[in-house]
């Protein structure tokens, strides 16, 4: 059995936090939305996330602070982004809005104004004072491991002691990810609502026409 | 330009941004209030703002607006700072 170092990320970890970002945006297709939505090369939606967590802004996605780290022998294996929503007051969407606001260049901006009726279908939104699961990755070689399981643990231990007084996790997962969803179902977690984009144009731009939010209750 | 003329011309921003013509703006308003105010609706709408009214902010700036009368306030010393 493999032994693993688990730990919070560092500045120094960005490149491998840009990976789980990439990744988890593709949702296991080829659709990365930064690419349809913005108009970017992966190349470019890179260089911009990076620049996004190097701002080191705390509370979202885009926060090197929200993330846990598995390595292996100083090898990168699995990473998982969480946070209290809207721990400051400040939502997480807002926080991610105003980095794409700063960082992207407008013309990215301009391109992404065009699509917000048919993408607005498919938002859910985040509970105020919850443990949001925003972000997993597992790269190929470590899966079926449990990493993903054990970090989510640990970010709940992480978070719960920040505010002891949480009581609800929740996940949102592109609809067409099977797999994830079978997982969080496996680690309690319930689907409570399933968001579907009327607009099939959606899925030129997403992974999945459809949202589902997921739910563990950690009194119960 | 006054509060006044700042909500007047932050509400047309807003019912634009967010296809909502019956919008009204107060100053307790937040992205909760708001149907679809996400993050890349979000992303715009501090685009129109700055192009409307030629200011730009600074993050920090913007990860303490907490509500729309915190943005009026900003965006009236951006005006007055001009």
């Amino acid at each position: 059995m493999l032994s693993f170092n688990y730990r919070h990320a560092t500045l120094k970890d960005v490149p491998f936090l840009v990976d789980t970002i990439i990744e988890a945006e593709k949702s296991g297709t080829n659709i990365l939305t930064y690419s349809t939505i913005f108009g970017l090369t992966e190349y470019e939606a890179r260089l911009y996330i990076t620049k996004m967590f190097q701002e080191e802004i705390d509370g979202c996605e885009l926060s090197v602070s929200s993330y846990m780290i598995a390595e292996y022998q100083g090898q990168f294996a699995a990473s998982v982004g969480a946070w209290i929503e809207g721990y400051d007051g400040i939502p997480s969407n807002i926080i991610k809005g105003n980095l794409l606001n700063y960082i992207l260049p407008r013309k990215c901006i301009e391109k992404a104004a065009l699509l917000t009726s048919i993408l607005n279908e498919t938002h859910i939104e985040c509970f105020q004072n919850s443990i949001q699961i925003g972000v997993v990755y597992v790269a190929n070689e470590y899966r079926g491991m449990k990493l993903a399981g054990n970090l989510i643990d640990r970010q709940i231990l992480r978070l719960t002691e920040i505010n002891p007084k949480i009581s609800d996790i929740f996940v949102q997962v592109f609809g067409n990810n099977t797999p994830a969803i079978k997982a969080y179902e496996n680690s309690q977690f319930s689907v409570i609502l399933i968001n579907e984009g009327s607009n099939k144009k959606v899925q030129q731009y997403l992974p999945s026409d459809r949202k589902v939010l997921m739910k563990r209750n950690l009194k119960t | 330009m006054n509060t006044t003329e700042i909500t007047l011309k932050l509400t047309e921003i807003f019912r634009q941004v967010f296809s909502n013509h019956l919008l009204e703006l107060t100053n307790e308003l937040t992205s909760n209030d708001v149907n679809g105010w996400d993050s890349l609706s979000h992303m715009l709408l501090i685009n129109e703002i700055e192009k409307s009214f030629s200011i730009n902010f600074k993050l920090k700036d913007l990860n303490k607006m907490k509500n729309v009368g915190a943005l009026i306030i900003i965006i009236e010393e951006k005006l007055n700072n001009k």
